[in-house]
């Protein structure tokens, strides 16, 4: 056991110690925090400096009744158009028409600079309000006020689980979109990892026999414990990645995301948190604040972490040992290509299966797919966001791990024949023959 | 007391027999010649020897007991092909090495800051492998070999790759390591550097061991009967002289000096005695000595089989 501790750190040293390591380490959750923050950051920014418009107004009913907001501030102009128009100190002249009611197109806006999509479309929109409320006023309806009062209204629907709920805990809302993309993330990290981590196991094997390490370490070590110490020093390598981007984004879940959210928001979140309110008397989009719930809730991100670990170790373990054993076999990555194919299709075939998992997170495709430990890890970690019975994780856990020793076991009898052939690639049939021997 | 033991080893694989019946002795504290051509089966031996591949039949006896897996601390191995981990540094690669045969950090570190000093080299124990010229690399692969003092070497080709002077640096070590006690076991096809520091070998051919003994003894059971002689006279005389009970070879003119030296074989009926007596009455002997065959003939007579 001491011999693998000594691998172990050897090749957790040698890795971590790379730029490339610390770089991708640090700069991924900065990235993705980024990514997520960026909508809120540039509303911060991009609200410069406001824009005043003449209001021309011919009608008469409209001019009153526009509200000047950050953007744009409404002056009334009691001049001719064309006087308006000389103004350049000004962003721009609205001009309305006079029977702007009956006739809606008879809006103009003339502007000294460029101006945006949105502006336009927040100003045709008032006017769209009014022209509507004009009309309707047409029809001379009692307690008309009240009426549009009450049928204002958007639909906020928020989605409960019943068997989640049914530990006597407060109502737990649930969003389909927000593990949706959780699911899609995890999903495709796992992927990744397998990917990425797995055909470094593979390389770093094949160097190791070509620059013929193998052969003095063998006197030292048994290739059994060779191979074993390689992949679990990688797997620390991969699980150190994990956890630091974990703490990194726990954190500044905790600290950053808050204070870069509006204050309204985050204090409507945590009366809902605390049972005060419910999404729907909130008022808010409620895929808006499962997600912001869940990127500040701590114990659900930790939860998922161990989860995300336990299957990334697991699955890794499990391809690996397949990914070193085929490195052992061969003599250069050239001859690996063919040779890793069985091994990359399932890890394929486990990402489209996770695709289709979002459709309907409980089918039986999607249990069967979760649970074979060949496609469980991709599949399962897409499915976990979604809530799924505990018994389930961990039987595909259990699975997994038990598969991980007979994969050990296996690689372990290829690897031992196969780092001392040099020479030919050798056929899958030679292959099993090894195995048996 | 024998060191090592190899009780009839045979190894076999799917295709052929790599070792058959294999046995041999290595004495406590020689430098032990394991020769062969190649694909004979001396890897396979040495790689029985390390446990990298258990035998089908057959024991390993080491310092008295049967080999177990504890015991390859006390072994340490040369490999043929050397292999070092390009991207690592010298010092922390030695001490990875070092660690693996069951030396402490600190004791590792101690142990090769004086070996690095020995052979000159202090200067690389942060340069990357990748730097290193292949005959550096030997060095440092030299030195983890030995460092964590086993009882047990085993020299796969040590020499090949170094220039004379670092191969005599070597040798020297070799001797040096023999002489504090190690048993030393050498492959390799450089005969001469058998016949220099070699004290016993095995010849193994066709997996099976074809020729054991000390080396001594190997040649001069491959002697033929043949003897060098130098006098002053004729060599026409001495020829006629010795027919009774020799067989001239050869004959030639020593340079730069008045003698003659003629090879010749001594018949089976004759004995060395009577031929010196014939000779020394034929002419003035200078000296009369046995020619033993050197190890290179020795090897190639056993292994094209005209023993």
């Amino acid at each position: 056991m001491k011999k693998i501790g000594i691998i172990i750190a050897r090749e957790f040293n040698e890795r971590v110690r790379k730029k490339s390591f610390i770089i991708t380490t640090i700069l991924m959750p900065l990235l993705m925090l980024g990514l997520m923050a960026a909508p809120s950051l540039m509303m911060l920014f991009a609200t410069g400096d406001q824009k005043t418009l003449l209001v021309i107004d011919e009608s008469g009913a409209v001019a009153q009744k526009l509200e000047s907001n950050d953007e744009v501030v409404f002056t009334p102009f009691a001049g001719s158009l064309d006087e308006a128009r000389a103004n350049e100190e000004v962003f721009g002249v609205l001009w309305i028409g006079r029977d702007v009611v009956a006739t809606p197109s008879q809006v103009r806006l003339y502007t000294n600079s460029s101006s945006s999509l949105t502006l336009e479309e927040s100003i045709a929109a008032q006017i769209e309000d009014v022209v509507e409320s004009e009309r309707l006023k047409m029809y001379n309806i009692e307690g008309l006020e009240d009426i549009m009062n009450n049928l204002q209204t958007s639909v906020s629907m928020s989605t409960y689980r019943n068997d989640l709920s049914a530990e006597g805990e407060d109502e737990e809302a649930t969003s389909s979109m927000v593990a949706y993309l959780l699911g899609l993330v995890l999903g495709m990290m796992l992927y990744m990892f397998l990917i990425i981590y797995g055909s470094m196991v593979m390389t770093s094997v094949i160097e190791e026999k070509g620059s013929r390490v193998l052969d003095v370490l063998v006197s030292s070590v048994s290739p059994f414990q060779l191979m074993m110490g390689k992949i679990l020093g990688i797997a620390s390598v991969a699980v150190t990645q994990v956890a630091i981007w974990g703490v990194l984004i726990c954190g500044l879940g905790a600290t950053v995301l808050p204070a870069l959210m509006p204050t309204d928001v985050m204090q409507t979140m945590e009366a809902i948190e605390a049972g005060q309110m419910t999404a729907l008397e909130a008022d808010m989009d409620a895929d808006m604040l499962s997600a912001l719930s869940m990127a500040t809730d701590i114990p659900q991100l930790v939860m998922m972490f161990v989860w995300l670990l336990l299957f990334l170790v697991g699955g890794f373990l499990f391809y690996s040992a397949m990914f070193a054993a085929v490195g052992s076999s061969v003599d250069s990555i050239q001859d690996a290509s063919q040779l890793q194919t069985p091994i990359t299709m399932p890890i394929i075939l486990a990402l489209i299966l996770a695709m289709s998992v979002f459709n309907d997170p409980n089918s039986s495709l999607a249990f069967w797919g979760s649970v074979i430990p060949l496609t469980s890890p991709v599949v399962m970690m897409a499915r976990i966001p979604f809530g799924i019975p505990t018994w389930q994780i961990v039987l595909s856990l259990i699975l997994l791990y038990i598969s991980v020793v007979g994969m050990a076991w296996a690689a372990g009898k290829i690897y031992r024949v196969g780092i001392f052939m040099h020479g030919k690639k050798p056929s899958y049939k030679e292959l099993w023959q090894w195995l048996k021997q | 007391m024998d060191l090592l033991k190899i009780e009839n080893i045979t190894k076999r694989y799917s295709a052929h027999t790599a070792l058959d019946d294999v046995s041999l002795s290595v004495p406590r504290g020689s430098i032990y010649g394991l020769l062969g051509p190649n694909g004979a089966g001396k890897t396979t031996l040495i790689r029985v020897i390390n446990r990298i591949t258990l035998p089908d039949a057959g024991r390993v006896i080491f310092d008295g007991h049967e080999i177990t897996d504890q015991d390859i601390y006390q072994i340490g191995y040369l490999p043929e092909e050397r292999g070092l981990y390009k991207k690592m540094k010298v010092g922390e690669q030695a001490i990875f090495f070092a660690q693996l045969k069951g030396l402490s950090r600190r004791e590792a570190i101690a142990r090769l800051k004086e070996w690095f000093v020995r052979m000159g080299i202090e200067s690389w124990w942060n340069r990357k492998v990748e730097d290193l010229s292949k005959g550096m690399a030997q060095k440092v692969q030299f030195i983890t070999t030995v460092l964590h003092e086993p009882k047990l070497l085993i020299f796969d080709e040590p020499f090949s790759g170094f220039d004379p002077i670092n191969a005599n640096i070597l040798k020297q070590e070799i001797l040096r390591l023999r002489d504090k006690g190690a048993t030393v076991i050498f492959s390799t096809h450089n005969m001469s550097s058998v016949e220099e520091i070699c004290d016993h070998i095995t010849l193994i051919n066709k997996s099976r061991n074809i020729l054991s003994g000390s080396v001594e003894e190997v040649r001069r059971r491959f002697g033929e009967n043949v003897f060098e002689v130098t006098y002053s006279g004729q060599a026409d005389t001495f020829e006629q002289a010795m027919q009774p009970v020799a067989e001239m070879l050869s004959s030639s003119a020593v340079a730069d000096s008045p003698y003659t030296c003629s090879r010749i074989r001594i018949k089976d009926t004759a004995s060395v005695r009577d031929s010196i007596t014939v000779a020394n009455e034929a002419v003035e002997l200078r000296s009369f000595r046995e020619v033993i065959p050197s190890m290179n003939d020795i090897f190639i007579r056993a292994v094209e089989g005209t023993l």
